[in-house]
């Protein structure tokens, strides 16, 4: 799968590990804010 | 290059998506629902519908009507047709799939005199990932839909960190204990075991090195962390990524089916899986394959899984001096590297995501504080006397006959401190405080009353626990996070990634990840209670 992307790798779109955690970091705290303020 | 493929599919799944939960809402499905006895999912069956296929279609239009050019929007907006794709695939396999395979596995019990569903362990966690496999592998993952399906990691990680709001501090008090001494043994075990096989098969260092910190800690990412202090090379990372992966592919379908062999509960399977498997998307599989329809065996799964990678520091800083004395021994040059430096850019964030969401949530904000497994404790009388939805008056306190049952049987119950509680219940006719609670709890565990008298006491401590709907949302969620990443994740297992693991990293991986594996089960087996 590796030649088929030229930005991120065969297993993340993310240009490394480190943004992809920083991504679902944020991803999770917007579903918290969510979640506190509509439920 | 540019990433947005000129299609029709995302806006015809977007279509089926709004269809179908349109057709759920106005009750045309009732009939299929019901022969497939799924009534419970009815709320997500139009919720996800409608949201997921709304942006399909949104983006399906876009897709085909716009002319994409190379930049930021479209290689990141070219990944909602895969997230699509693969959400279509999970509702096929949740709503449809699984409930069909376990009413198959009824009707044909008689005939096989088994049940092949569930000894199969076919649920919607296992055959979500055998249908990724089957796609990727025997149609392949349509071009639109490639760059989506990268996004499966990204919802494991958000499904862990979410998975930190469900813990208490009672909780993590008691699972932590335990599993930083089963991780503790189990994985600084492991690594020693791959370093001395290495060192007497004569791999070279920088292949065992990488192999132990893989087959020890964590897989993939621990592989990748400890590559640059043992100064691995990318060959020997693969060998050792195809290995982690294929043990673990097979483990995440095998555990399940021995677990429930053996007759495990929750917090056993939980703490074996986190301990016996490689790696973190496996572990997550396993758990959720073995209980489909809760999270109380992620939720312990990942707690071991997350205390494993808090020793992945210690296991880089072992390795790099073990890597730096094997190979003066060896008179060879080392080149040096920062260790402290490798350790800081390649722990994986996302546990500290975990951790900060399980702060956040032991403030109060999601659940009472002193929540347990997502319950907490009331037993005031607005929590205990409720108006149903046509008006009518229940009141959950004991009733005269089970107080009489509770009382005819009060003198089975030998310790005082039981005894006490148990009266206090009996003349309140409701449970009084927390601790009371844990005793009555204590009681039912020791099966010391009849059938009746612990149905008395499993009520009076169900009435007094509620579940907070923050904490169900997020259940919820979890589960939905957990089910794209996993289908996703099958999307990825292709057999040229597995092919990768071959020869003596394979050997030395198989024979410590097994006996990591059986190790763990006999001292889970042994020593492990379910106590919750």
């Amino acid at each position: 799968m590796e030649d088929k992307f030229d930005r991120g790798s065969a297993l993340t779109v993310f240009p490394s590990d480190r943004h992809e955690d920083l991504m679902a970091l944020a991803l999770a705290l917007i579903i918290a804010a969510l979640v506190y303020f509509l439920v | 290059m540019v990433y947005t493929r000129r299609t029709v599919w995302p806006l015809v799944i977007g279509i089926i998506m709004v269809a179908y939960a349109y057709l759920v809402q106005s009750g045309n499905m009732a009939g299929l629902i019901k022969f497939l006895n799924t009534g419970r999912y009815v709320g997500e069956m139009v919720t996800l519908g409608y949201a997921f296929g709304g942006v399909a279609i949104l983006v399906g239009l876009w897709q085909l009507l716009a002319t994409p050019r190379e930049g930021h929007g479209d290689y990141y907006l070219s990944t909602v047709a895969g997230v699509m794709f693969i959400m279509l695939v999970a509702f096929v396999v949740k709503w449809g799939l699984d409930p069909l395979m376990g009413m198959w596995g009824r009707a044909a019990q008689p005939t096989l005199g088994f049940n092949f569903a569930s000894i199969l362990n076919l649920n919607y966690v296992v055959m979500g990932i055998i249908a990724g496999i089957i796609v990727v592998n025997v149609f392949r993952v349509p071009a639109w839909a490639e760059n989506g399906v990268r996004l499966s990691r990204l919802g494991l990680k958000t499904g862990v960190i979410l998975l930190g709001a469900l813990y208490s501090f009672a909780e993590l008090q008691q699972l932590g204990k335990l599993s930083v001494v089963m991780i503790g043994v189990f994985v600084l075990g492991s690594v020693w075991l791959v370093l001395l096989i290495g060192a007497r098969r004569n791999l070279p260092n920088s292949m065992t090195g990488v192999m132990s910190s893989g087959i020890g800690v964590c897989g993939v990412s621990a592989s990748v962390a400890a590559a640059p202090v043992v100064q691995a090379k990318s060959l020997e990372i693969a060998y050792t990524i195809g290995t982690v992966l294929l043990f673990g592919v097979v483990c995440m379908f095998v555990f399940p089916i021995v677990g429930k062999l053996f007759g495990m509960g929750y917090i056993q399977f939980g703490a074996w899986a986190g301990t016996g498997i490689l790696n973190s998307a496996q572990v997550a599989g396993a758990a959720l394959a073995f209980q489909p329809g809760g999270i109380e065996t992620l939720k312990v799964a990942e707690i071991f899984n997350i205390t494993r990678v808090l020793f992945l520091p210690i296991i880089v800083l072992w390795l790099a001096i073990w890597y730096v004395r094997r190979e003066q021994a060896a008179q060879r040059t080392v080149q040096q590297v920062d260790t402290m430096h490798v350790i800081v850019s390649k722990f994986p964030l996302f546990v500290l995501g975990f951790i900060l969401m399980f702060l956040l949530s032991s403030t109060g904000i999601f659940a009472p504080a002193r929540h347990y497994q997502g319950s907490y404790f009331d037993n005031s009388e607005n929590a205990l006397v409720r108006t149903d939805r046509a008006g009518k008056k229940i009141d959950n306190h004991l009733k005269a006959e089970e107080v009489a049952t509770l009382q005819k049987e009060m003198e089975k119950i030998k310790r005082a401190d039981q005894k006490a509680a148990l009266e206090r219940l009996a003349q309140n006719k409701k449970i009084m405080t927390e601790e009371d609670d844990a005793m009555v709890r204590g009681v039912i565990n020791s099966k010391a009353l009849s059938k009746e008298g612990s149905a008395v006491l499993a009520k009076a401590h169900r009435v007094v626990r509620h579940t907070a709907p923050k904490i169900s949302r997020f259940r919820d969620l979890i589960a939905w996070f957990f089910t794209f990443g996993l289908v996703g994740l099958g999307m990825q297992i292709t057999m040229a990634s597995i092919r990768q693991a071959g020869g003596a990293p394979l050997a030395i991986g198989s024979v410590v990840g097994v006996i990591k594996a059986v190790g763990s089960l006999i001292v889970v087996l042994l020593l492990v209670a379910e106590t919750i």
